[in-house]
């Protein structure tokens, strides 16, 4: 779960990493209000949850209280990468001397949390990391080991710093590693830490994502519990207990797992369109696929609906009961095409049949997906 | 032949007595594989599907011995038994639960590294020795023998390729399933180098998807070692593009993990970029694989 910048700044705050004088805004008087308490100039930021705000315009400038007007207006009624800006972070607009870079991950491949810092911090540091790599550097920390400041102070070192700037960089990544750790987070950012003219830092920016599956152990420590999907059908797939992504497409789709379900939508993507994701994971009962269907036909012109699933781990005989009582129960009219096969398959096939939907027996889902095609057509 | 599994594996199931623990012990017994017993803590002195239950792992390896282990523990308590298996003296372990936290899998996968233990996982369908056994959650109907082998990231699409195959007469000498999870507990070029090393196999399939640097990193391996043939899907090209923020992971990879910079890869190393999992049977067919 990605934390907005303002809720990651004041998990921030609370550990004593230096962060900007802000406030949060919703409306234009709010921001009036902030920006009046502040001074000015200040910076607004959409706070938006996507990577790339800075380029796509969502952060601006106001020097007086007609331009924050004008700015803070525009803000509040745009999109940014198709998402609406809810609110904007009114905060100090800091005199930069210079912008660092400081992220802390878990590096997949290694299965080891990684510390990568740049003395070339911003809005381009992806760019900089593959133009200049010689301004990067990133140091792997031993799971059964552990952190310790030394290694930050080498890492430091080998961008050839000065030692107070080292001191107090050091000091900040112990605090975002900490956070890391205590939160469970995939990815902890300070995008740019500024260094101000009196050689003091500054997080600029925060970037705090927590592991989905850890939620049940962090949420204690989460400032609230606001729903962050803004997608009302993606909503509703959370609350069910599957992930459901809402695409443009008029095709629905079931799939019993997320490589089954990218696969059925790149070869329904050749000729037709997916009109979402859906992907259950191994928890499939009746009732999950009474509700999976009940969710994929809320949009309202689907032509057609194509279930892939396997019996490995999940019953299928018992989704397939779902699938049919649903059918049943609100007459579906659209074709239903259904790839069933593993445990019990021949079951599941005939309960499929028994509601009029298309059983295919084969095992690629090209074949399914030529069926799906004669029965409705391309578009 | 085959990969991890042999005739002289004996597994153990580690929350037999749960509901999903006990179907799945049925379907592994009844494909043969050698399960020795069960693992609840609690329940010792019970049997499933006519397997002992011991209390704990050390117990259960003394008393059966045991050397594999299949998790069908709850998420949260999969750390705490990973451990006391490997302490037990187990040295393959395939741990099918999802949604265990990224936290655990780093510590579980430290001490295996550290205690030489070949572990799989999390999420992830397991080990499937054709007409031999398996280990997890593969459905039987799917796999034929044969000398094909496939690495799949993805559960459901390692059966997909499996039953692709299988339909064409294509059989397959061990599937492995390396987990879907940002971290696995062993990579693929790990599981491409049992497969190279296998007299029974004679070409391996690479099911991959979009995401990670998994591939890429295997691609080197594969120009450097591998000499059998090996043929690559990658899923995901037609994926919504997730709201990524922050750059720490493209930083520390130097590429996004796209299935174009997959495939681009795999292909300098050679290898044969399916676009479609339904043509791995011409693929097969041409390398005369059986």
């Amino acid at each position: 779960m990605r934390l907005h910048e303002y809720e990651a700044l004041d998990i921030f705050e609370q550990v004593g990493i230096p962060v900007p004088r802000r406030g949060v805004a919703g409306a234009m008087h709010e921001a009036l209000q902030v920006a009046g308490e502040i001074g000015y100039p200040v910076m607004l930021k959409a706070q938006v949850l996507v990577g790339g705000r800075g380029l796509a315009g969502g952060i601006k400038t106001a020097s007086t209280p007609d331009e924050l007007k004008e700015v803070a207006e525009g803000l509040l009624s745009s999109e940014i990468k198709g998402m609406p800006v809810r609110k904007i972070l009114v905060c100090e607009k800091a005199e930069i001397a210079k912008e660092l870079y400081v992220g802390i991950t878990v590096d997949g491949y290694s299965g080891k949390p990684v510390i990568v810092v740049s003395t070339e911090g911003g809005v381009r540091i992806e760019e900089t990391a593959k133009a200049s790599p010689e301004k990067i550097a990133s140091i792997h920390i031993e799971p059964s080991f552990g952190y310790y400041p030394y290694q930050a102070r080498t890492l430091l070192r080998m961008l050839g710093l000065k030692q107070q700037l080292i001191t107090s960089w050091t000091d900040v990544i112990g605090k975002l590693y900490n956070i890391a750790l205590r939160y469970e987070a995939l990815i902890s950012e300070i995008n740019p830490l500024v260094v101000l003219p009196n050689g003091g830092l500054l997080a600029v920016d925060a970037v705090l994502e927590v592991d989905d599956s850890a939620l049940s152990r962090v949420r204690f420590a989460l400032p609230d519990r606001v729903d962050r999907i803004e997608n009302p059908l993606e909503r509703r797939g959370r609350e069910i207990g599957v992930t459901y992504v809402d695409l443009e497409g008029d095709i629905g789709l079931i799939s019993s797992g997320a490589g089954l379900g990218m696969a059925s939508m790149d070869i329904i993507g050749e000729r037709m369109k997916p009109a979402n994701f859906l992907e259950t994971g191994g928890g499939i009962t009746a009732d999950l696929l009474y509700r999976c269907m009940e969710l994929i036909m809320m949009k309202p012109d689907l032509r057609a609906v194509f279930i892939n699933v396997y019996g490995g781990i999940n019953p299928i005989h018992e989704g397939a009961k779902g699938v049919v009582r649903y059918i049943q129960e609100h007459n579906v009219k659209i074709p239903i095409v259904a790839k069933a096969l593993g445990n019990r398959q021949e079951e599941t096939w005939e309960i499929f049949r028994s509601a009029g939907v298309h059983v295919v027996t084969e095992a690629a889902t090209e074949k399914a997906i030529d069926r799906l095609y004669e029965l409705v057509g391309g578009n | 032949m085959s990969i991890l599994i042999d005739d002289s594996t004996r597994v153990i199931v580690q929350g037999i007595t749960g509901r999903i623990g006990s179907t799945q012990t049925h379907w592994m017994l009844e494909y043969g594989t050698k399960v020795v017993g069960g693992v609840t803590p609690g329940k010792g002195g019970s049997t499933v599907e006519g397997v002992p239950v011991f209390d704990s792992v050390k117990e259960a390896v003394q008393e059966t011995g045991a050397n594999a282990s299949v998790f069908f523990v709850p998420a949260a308590f999969v750390l705490d038994a990973f451990l006391e298996t490997i302490d037990a003296g187990v040295k393959l372990i395939v741990v099918v639960p999802e949604h265990i936290p990224v936290k655990d899998v780093v510590k579980m996968r430290s001490y295996a590294n550290e205690k030489g233990v070949f572990a799989l996982g999390p999420t992830t369908p397991g080990i499937l020795v054709p007409g031999k056994g398996k280990m997890g959650i593969m459905p039987a109907s799917l796999f034929a023998p044969g000398r094909v082998g496939i690495i799949s990231r993805s559960g459901t699409l390692s059966y997909e390729f499996a039953g692709i195959l299988s339909e064409s007469n294509v059989g397959q000498s061990t599937v492995v399933g390396m987990g879907a999870d940002p971290v696995v507990l062993r990579n693929l070029a790990d599981i491409l180098e049992l497969f190279q090393e296998d007299e029974g196999t004679d070409g391996v399939i690479v099911v991959g998807e979009v995401g990670g640097e998994q591939e890429e990193k295997a691609a080197g391996f594969i120009a450097r070692k591998m000499t059998k043939p090996v043929a690559a899907y990658i899923a995901g090209r037609h994926s919504p593009q997730g709201k990524r923020m922050g750059h720490a992971g493209a930083i520390v990879r130097g590429t996004t993990g796209t299935v174009d910079g997959k495939q681009e890869a795999l292909r300098a190393a050679g290898v044969e970029v399916l676009q479609s999992p339904i043509h791995v049977a011409e693929w097969a067919k041409k390398h005369n694989l059986r």
